[in-house]
């Protein structure tokens, strides 16, 4: 019982230190995978935002690249034009009629 | 019999339709031209409508539908000669923009300025892999996960693709920027 508890303490320890090792290159590292919510661990997750909240280099670079993917967002997106809805539509009629 | 021809268009039209969206983009992005992209698009939908039985109900159809896509457009509109060379490391994919940046636009607001031709060409210039990747993310807003499986590679594979195309696509963009005054 005890060493289950003591092992456990430990190991949320040296994930703790990792966590509070990031210094700003491992947060540039890890800068993508936080902004896109892919990171699994949420004690990293807090780290990243602790560190961001209180990092005067590392802030503004997230807000950069979250402008940079915001406007990937808006601006790179195309809408299927009209006439190819209506192309397939008739297709898929055609299609249908022949089975 | 009929009924359950109407039940099976029916079911396609309502689950899959809804992506036509997300086809033709990434079908753009892949052919670099919107006759082709159409074509690959409708090629896409009617081998999906075939194969719509085999279909699971239930599972991602989004990343079911452009797997699919990506297979038709590599086995019947990519060129042998055009196939995606391996792509080197390039050192531009070390250093982010934003150091060059900082003092005169931290926000990025440049970016507002650059015209949709020119995003459509900054894209299209990306590598084949890299430009799927980022396409699909950031653009259609897929996870790394689903993205790592239509692609066939692991999500390490993804993650890299898309630092790798993003960090490229940001130098390219800024040094439009910069080009046309947009960057004091």
């Amino acid at each position: 019982m005890m060493t289950g508890w003591w092992l456990r303490r430990k190991r949320n320890r040296i994930k703790e230190a990792e966590a509070g090792r990031l210094d700003c290159a491992g947060i540039m590292e890890r800068l993508y995978e936080y902004i896109d919510e892919e990171l699994d661990d949420p004690r990293l997750v807090s780290a990243i935002r602790d560190h961001l909240e209180k990092c005067k280099v590392c802030f503004p670079q997230y807000e950069f690249e979250k402008a940079f993917l915001r406007f990937l967002a808006q601006r790179g997106a195309n809408g299927a034009p009209p006439r190819l809805r209506r192309r397939i539509f008739q297709r898929l009629l055609e299609e249908e009629s022949q089975s | 019999m009929a009924q359950k021809k109407a039940a099976h268009s029916e079911g396609f039209e309502r689950e899959a339709l809804v992506h036509l969206d997300t086809l033709y983009n990434v079908a753009l992005r892949l052919t670099g031209n919107a006759a082709d992209a159409e074509d690959l698009v409708q090629e896409t939908v009617l081998k999906a409508y075939r194969a719509w039985d085999m279909y699971e109900r239930g599972t991602n159809c989004r990343a079911w539908l452009v797997t699919i896509l990506r297979n038709t457009f590599i086995n019947q509109f990519r060129k042998q000669s055009k196939k995606p060379a391996s792509v080197q490391f390039d050192s531009v994919e070390d250093v982010s923009i934003f150091e060059s940046v900082q003092d005169r636009d931290p926000a990025g607001s440049f970016f507002r300025h650059i015209v949709d031709e020119e995003v459509t060409r900054a894209i299209q210039e990306l590598p084949e892999d890299f430009r799927v990747a980022v396409v699909l993310s950031d653009v259609e807003g897929l996870s790394y996960g689903e993205i790592a499986e239509i692609l066939g590679v692991p999500v390490g594979t993804v993650k890299s693709r898309l630092f790798r195309g993003r960090r490229r696509l940001q130098r390219r963009l800024y040094e439009y920027a910069l080009e046309m005054g947009y960057i004091g």
